[in-house]
């Protein structure tokens, strides 16, 4: 579909988008200094997770390389941010990104459900351990500092990628590679046969993904301050999208973006209030989620919603339909067991003078 | 369509409310409140959990708390400014481990709970992370379990960050000091390639060099290694008189194993990270095996009367006792926090920065003084198990025993 | 000399792939039967490593001794855990890699509700304890009977494995509900009880991998990720779902870090993980070959 041809049949939810951002935009200047640091954080998981279901959600290719990904944009930023200016460093990374993200897709052409899982999870293990011994050998130090670019840059850095992949994703799930992605996901050698060419496609889209979360990273490394391949290369960075998204729910545009800011906001709480039970109340809920969740929280929530309207539905139409009984059974029968009382009161009454 | 405008519109204004509702608004200039607060709030964003909670459990929570404990014993710390003791008070959160995490939550007991003063988290990297950030908003903070040559040498850039640790520098000069007394000609050299062993390798293997000792072999493993006995194997054939090994305390632990295994026995061995710790001396090198094994360090509760005072508290307190490195730092940080708001007669956090950094503080480490920001005193640099207690054995006026060496074999099983 | 290199080398491989096998073969059985990508295997270890350690120091019960009550429990408690956490997942799961996905993620709430109990109840502290500690000579070089001791186990656990799925009842109806789950139901086999047998004694092997590591390595609640990774890249190399596979794997594994680290010590992290992707570009069914599931 064409560009146009989107803007025109989903004016309606791509307006909500552009408000959504612009109201964002507003945000250093309304919101108290640590919600916006908060913010932050949320519009970085989100950027992940969104990234992550432009390529993961549609496919049901899992990636766990999103760790690897981010982690190149947060080390580049490491590395060069004494020789470069921030956006020069945000365009590289996303680049390097691209081009990781491209020799992922390439080299796994034949891959497939998980062993395209643990592929993906064994090549961030693997860049991590090669950084840190290329840092031992040539470098001699692990460990780089990023100076620090003050809240309201990094945040809006954070927004303007935040926008992108948001609208990225927006136009690639009402577009044909969109549908075409999908395709893929359900049946990939019935999409060859359409004439999909599925291997550019896959190839395509995950490497387009990867730029947003390489970008991202370069922009978290003067937030973190301190980089070392461990940090940079936290697996856990690659299992905490995969959740967010599957908790949110893949199949719509909001899901990922509830998910991540739930799961985010969710987690904060607990290691504030809950420091010694965080992982165990974070488990029941990842497991609670998995259970009762099926197809994610938005998802979930709509089908609610609908059962609702139903509900009301019904009460509606029972009540009409007591209403017209009222009027056609009961309400002349009312009436006239009462007229007939009437005039037998009038008769007593009469007969007693 | 109109219906939708209107839709959209209100849902701008909606968000911008939520926005707004969630976190606050941004505060106009705030008065400083002149009443006294009932209690001194104190941050404490740690490893509760993930990779970094056992060392953070048994060095610096317990320091912490016990500190926070004998100071309410007492009444609290006297605040001349407002002319009373106020108890204080840990406000305590789990950083899990990660370093963005730490960066966060430090910012949000800053900012948002807007405590009076913080405790750091644990580990270099966080430290690392955390000093610009203290900086920015003027809270000094005492970093105890923080060893980067890196991070002293831009003190000056992170005016708020102390280190009470002792450092490489004078913990390498030490070891060099101890060897060239006991006449070691040879060594073999291994660590792990994380910044602490590439740190201490870079300072101390020219040290060595240069005091005329000869260093046959210099290798890396990786951090996390599963077996290091070829590595063992390989320093044993060379028949060094000392191995020194720049380790995390899980390496520290294995190749003490290995080492017994192979047979291995070097006149002296020294590792820098775990042999201060008391579960090293009870567990790994069970039944007497850990006499004459040298580490980094280090104080013990023979150097003063406080300090045993302490280390019987935190046995009393924890059933465990404090490790012989770092736990008196995070003691001590307490212990000048205190002192310096005494100084200071104020909870103002700037007043209280400039008292740390000018004054001098009698802790159970002794007399602390920072010079450039960094501790420059402290009980011992070496230390060595002698009957079970890790003894101080610097060259000079610290020393409070002769090391033994060679080092005996490891016993039996 | 050389021969002498040549020898240690071999031997410390063996004896550490011994131990990357004995930490794999629980998860083998549980990804190669119920295909449960199960990444809690390293919590389960460590439970088990952690109760050997209470068992020994508060109860002075011997490490041996404790096998017999460890793994039943754990057997209990992975059998439970399959029959209503997996199998609910496993009924609501459309195809096999939507349940790979699913089980995937259930695991990785268990693994911190895990993780979250054993900082509770042990606290995060280091622990260690020593027990047979004694060295055996082999070829005129030491080596630690504790590791020995694991790579025996590796081997016998297999061994009797192998037995055990050729020749009894319960093991024929294991292979016949990893092959073919549908097919086994007609012939009357109740897959749903076989699956779940199957991650018990998959928790219940990985107890017994946590005893034994007790013997060697010092213990935190932290660790079971490392080894759970460990545990993967044993079994996909291994072949997912053959536990000689899993056996062999480990000593290649093992070898192979040996080789390296005879090289340069601090590359043996990158060699593992590099044999890993190559083996998942070009032989993806494992050194065995097979596809899948039983030996």
């Amino acid at each position: 579909m064409l560009i146009s041809t989107i803007l025109y049949e989903r004016k309606f939810a791509l307006t909500i988008i552009i408000a959504s951002i612009v109201a964002l935009a507003f945000a250093p200047a309304l919101l108290a200094e640590y919600t916006l640091i908060k913010l932050i954080t949320i519009l970085m998981y989100t950027i992940l997770t969104v990234s992550w279901t432009i390529f993961s959600g549609s496919t049901n290719y899992i990636s766990l390389a999103t760790a690897a990904l981010f982690g190149i944009g947060v080390y580049l930023s490491a590395v060069l941010n004494n020789s470069l200016p921030l956006p020069v460093i945000i365009l590289i990374s996303g680049l390097a990104s691209f081009i990781l993200a491209f020799l992922i897709g390439t080299l796994t052409l034949r891959l497939k459900g998980v062993y395209f899982i643990l592929f993906t999870l064994g090549v961030t293990a693997l860049i991590r351990n090669v950084v840190q011994w290329w840092e031992t050998h040539f470098t001699h130090t692990v460990g780089r500092h990023v100076p620090g670019v003050g809240n309201e840059i990094v945040y809006g850095y954070i927004l303007a990628i935040f926008s992108i992949t948001l609208l990225a994703s927006f136009f690639l799930r009402h577009s044909s590679i969109g549908m075409a992605l999908q395709g893929i996901g359900e049946n990939d050698e019935a999409a060859e046969h359409i004439g999909i060419n599925v291997t550019r496609i896959k190839i395509l889209t995950f490497a387009c993904s990867a730029i947003f979360m390489g970008a991202a990273g370069a922009v978290m490394a003067s937030r973190w301050r301190y980089v070392d391949p461990g940090i940079a290369f936290d697996p856990l960075l690659s299992f905490l999208p995969v959740l967010m998204a599957i908790f949110g729910g893949t199949s719509r545009l909001e899901g990922p973006i509830i998910g991540a800011t739930i799961f985010t906001l969710l987690r904060e709480f607990l290691i504030t209030k809950y420091p010694y039970l965080y992982m165990l109340l974070m488990g029941l809920s990842l497991i609670a989620i998995i259970l009762y969740l099926p197809g994610g929280l938005v998802v979930q929530a709509i089908r609610w919603w609908i059962w609702l309207k139903i509900q009301w539905a019904k009460t509606k139409f029972q009540w009409q339909m007591l209403k017209s009984r009222w009027r056609e059974e009961w309400r002349p029968k009312v009436s006239m067991w009462l007229a007939q009382w009437w005039l037998r009161v009038q008769w007593r009454l009469g007969r007693k003078r | 369509m109109n219906i939708k405008r209107q839709f959209i519109k209100s849902f701008t204004l909606v968000l911008l409310l939520a926005l707004v509702a969630c976190g606050g608004t941004a505060p106009a200039t705030k008065a400083i409140a002149k009443v006294a607060p009932d209690k001194i709030i104190i941050g404490n964003a740690i490893a509760l959990s993930g990779p970094n909670a056992p060392a953070a459990a048994l060095s610096q929570v317990p320091s912490y708390d016990l500190w926070a404990a004998d100071v309410n014993a007492a009444g609290g710390i006297y605040v001349k400014e407002f002319d009373k003791k106020i108890p204080v008070e840990i406000k305590r959160y789990d950083d899990t481990s990660e370093v963005g995490t730490s960066v966060q939550l430090v910012e949000k007991l800053i900012v948002e709970d807007k405590v009076n003063f913080i405790l750091p988290p644990w580990g270099t990297a966080a430290n690392f992370a955390i000093a610009p950030v203290v900086s920015e908003h003027k809270m000094p903070t005492l970093g105890c379990t923080v060893s980067s040559k890196q991070l002293r040498a831009d003190a000056a850039k992170y005016p708020s960050f102390f280190g009470v640790l002792n450092q490489a520098a004078e913990q390498g000069a030490a070891l060099v000091a101890v060897a060239k007394e006991l006449g070691i000609k040879t060594v073999v050299v291994i660590h792990n390639t994380d910044l602490h062993g590439l740190e201490f390798d870079s300072e101390v293997v020219p040290q060595l060099t240069a005091g005329g000792i000869n260093v046959i072999t210099d290798k890396g493993y990786p951090p996390g290694a599963t077996d290091l006995s070829q590595l063992l194997r390989e320093a044993q054939a060379a028949k060094p008189d000392a191995l020194i090994a720049f380790s995390y305390p899980p390496e520290t632990f294995l190749m003490t194993g290995q080492m017994r295994e192979i047979g291995f026995n070097p006149k002296m061995f020294y590792a820098t990270v775990g042999i201060a710790f008391p579960v090293y001396r009870d567990a790994i090198a069970a039944k007497g095996a850990a006499e004459g094994v040298m580490g980094a360090g280090t104080w013990n509760p023979l150097v003063s009367a406080d300090a045993k005072a302490y280390f019987d508290r935190h046995v009393a307190m924890f059933k465990q006792e404090p490790d012989r490195w770092a736990s008196a730092a995070c003691y001590a940080s307490g212990q000048i926090l205190q002192q310096a708001i005494e100084a200071a007669g104020t909870l103002d956090p700037a007043a209280v920065q400039t008292a740390i950094s000018t004054g001098e503080f009698k802790t159970i480490l002794g007399t602390v003084k920072f010079k450039d920001q960094y501790n420059t005193t402290y009980p011992g640099n070496i230390g060595q198990w002698q009957n079970g207690e890790f003894v101080i054995i610097d060259p000079g006026a610290n020393r409070q025993a002769k090391p033994i060496y060679p080092k005996p074999n490891w016993p039996a099983p | 000399m050389m021969i002498h290199n040549l020898l240690d080398i071999l031997i410390t491989g063996l004896i550490l792939g011994g131990i990357y096998a004995l930490i794999a073969v629980g998860l083998s059985l549980q990804y190669g039967v119920g295909r449960v990508l199960n990444i809690a295997h390293g919590e389960f270890i460590m439970v088990g490593a952690l109760t050997t350690y209470s068992l020994y120091t508060v109860f002075g019960v011997s490490p041996l001794v404790a096998i017999a009550v460890i793994t039943p429990a754990l057997f209990v408690i992975g059998y439970l855990l399959d029959r209503t956490l997996y199998n609910y997942l496993r009924k609501k799961s459309p195809n096999a890699d939507a349940f790979s996905a699913t089980s995937l993620l259930a695991s990785f709430g268990l693994l911190f509700v895990v993780q979250n109990l054993m900082l509770l109840i042990w606290g995060a502290n280091l622990k260690s304890y020593s027990y047979l500690n004694t060295s055996v000579s082999i070829f005129g070089a030491l080596y630690g009977f504790n590791r020995l001791l694991a790579l025996g186990v590796a081997v016998g656990v297999s061994i009797v494995f192998y037995i055990f799925i050729r020749s009894t009842r319960l093991g024929k109806a294991i292979r016949a509900a990893a092959e073919n789950p549908t097919m086994a139901q007609v012939m009357t086999v109740n897959v749903k009880q076989v699956l779940a047998i199957c991650f018990g004694l998959g928790a219940a092997l990985a107890g017994l991998a946590g005893i034994l590591y007790s013997l060697i390595f010092e213990l935190q609640p932290s660790k079971g990720i490392e080894l759970t990774i460990i545990a993967i890249v044993v079994v996909v190399f291994g072949g997912l779902g053959s536990i000689t596979g899993s056996l062999i794997g480990g000593f290649l594994l093992g070898l192979v870090t040996s080789i390296v680290n005879f090289i340069d010590p601090s590359l043996s992290l990158v060699a593992f993980y590099l044999i890993f992707i190559l083996l998942l570009l070009f032989k993806p069914s494992g050194i065995l070959g097979r596809q899948i599931h039983a030996d």
